[in-house]
């Protein structure tokens, strides 16, 4: 009998073919050592490109890859409710090129004055800027109590909060308190890291236009990141390199979906 | 599942994919990442013909083979007459690896692909034909081609030719 076509061997390797048409190559098998033996090889071939490259599968995804992901969330979302193309595939646009002033090549971008946006991410950062620096009281409800807080902040938001875990950047939360915005009350949590640097999430009532996607603040040594996501408006302070600061916001956003 | 969800979870196998054709782990994320980009940007066009992820491993292939073009990295000669690996020793199993990751680096771009899709991907000829937009018969003859280069690099047999293989 002749020898078993390569190209039909490959096809068998592959898993191709009917139940009739694999069990009579089967068959030929027997009398074809050196076909049983390619065979093999490219058994062991496919078990060694498996072990080589699988480690990637369980690691988890690289901050940029998360960003983009994000970006796209926030701006399906946004788009489901405006309901319209243009702007959406506007808003993407600008979501990326924002992401890209995150990563510093608009370093300094201010946001256009009198925005309610702007209004609002000025507010978290002059928030933050009189808190940070107390060394008494910088919050009023400790994390001893988060429970407290957690839900005296929902009810006065009127709309659900929990403070976020930063743990994975190396802060932990330290309490938080009221405070008065333009559009009702807001809440603060403050979080330090084991060198004492600080950085604070506020929250207040949405200024209802809409969501929109990671936005960069900057005003003295603080620089902040800021996003409107349904009910509330967010924003994430702190003088710490942006990239730190950048994957807090990313890891609040996560968590406060 | 939404595109964007069906996106996402193509990503960790992308990766895996793309480690397996880019120069190094660097090169992998960049190229994933540029994938990713392209396809979140176009995701509103996307009219259902066909699986999502289909559409993007499409889009990352191309990527890959048009990156290697600008760059000339597949000028990179491959040789037939790769060092045989040396078969003896207790650390043969961790050689192996860094051999076969070798091993692939040095395979013509187009039976790189091949390989990653059917041996690493697991996919079926016709899937694996379709994303890479070649006809089942040049694709198994891809495959041949590859793996009998492999052999030769990983040290377990010589250039010898089987009849039946395709051109």
């Amino acid at each position: 009998m002749d020898a078993i076509p390569e190209d039909d061997l490959i096809r068998y390797h592959a898993g191709e073919g009917g139940s009739a048409e694999r069990a009579a190559l089967a068959r030929r098998l027997q009398s074809d050592p050196e076909a049983r033996a390619l065979l093999a090889e490219w058994d062991r071939q496919d078990a060694e490109l498996g072990a080589a490259f699988a480690g990637v599968l369980g690691e988890p995804l690289p901050m940029e890859m998360r960003q983009a992901l994000i970006a796209a969330r926030t701006e399906d979302r946004a788009g489901a409710r405006a309901r319209m193309a243009l702007p959406l595939r506007l808003a993407g646009a600008v979501a990326l090129l924002l992401l890209g002033a995150a990563g510093g090549y608009l370093a300094g971008h201010q946001p256009p004055a009198g925005t309610t946006g702007a209004r609002f991410a000025e507010n978290a950062l002059i928030a933050h800027a009189t808190y940070v620096t107390e060394v008494v009281h910088p919050v009023e409800v400790g994390a001893a109590e988060a429970e407290h807080l957690t839900q005296w902040l929902s009810k006065r938001l009127g709309h659900p909060i929990k403070a976020p875990d930063f743990a994975s950047a190396g802060f932990r939360l330290i309490g938080g308190r009221l405070l008065p915005a333009d559009t009702g009350p807001a809440a603060m949590f403050m979080y330090e890291d084991g060198a004492g640097h600080r950085v604070t999430l506020y929250a207040a009532p949405g200024t209802g236009t809409g969501d929109t996607a990671f936005r960069f603040i900057e005003r003295g040594n603080a620089q902040g990141f800021y996003w409107i996501d349904g009910a509330l408006s967010y924003a994430v302070a702190g003088d710490i390199p942006r990239e730190t600061l950048r994957a807090i916001a990313v890891a609040a956003y996560d968590q406060l979906i | 599942m939404s595109v964007l969800d069906e996106i996402e979870a193509a990503i960790p196998r992308l990766r895996r994919a793309a480690r397996a054709l880019a120069r190094d782990t660097a090169a992998a994320d960049d190229l994933v990442q540029d994938s990713l980009e392209r396809a979140l940007l176009r995701r509103s066009h996307w009219r259902g013909d066909g699986p999502v992820a289909a559409w993007i491993w499409k889009i990352m292939l191309n990527l890959h083979r048009d990156g290697l073009r600008r760059t000339a990295d597949h000028l990179v000669v491959v040789s037939g007459a790769a060092e045989p690996a040396d078969t003896g020793g207790a650390a043969t199993d961790h050689l192996a690896l860094t051999e076969v990751q070798a091993a692939m680096a040095r395979l013509p771009v187009d039976q790189r692909q091949a390989l990653v899709l059917v041996a690493i991907e697991g996919q079926s000829l016709k899937e694996a034909a379709a994303i890479l937009g070649v006809p089942e018969g040049t694709l198994v003859s891809r495959l041949g081609r590859a793996r009998a280069s492999l052999r030769v690099m990983t040290g377990r047999g010589g250039p010898g030719e089987r009849k039946g293989r395709a051109g």
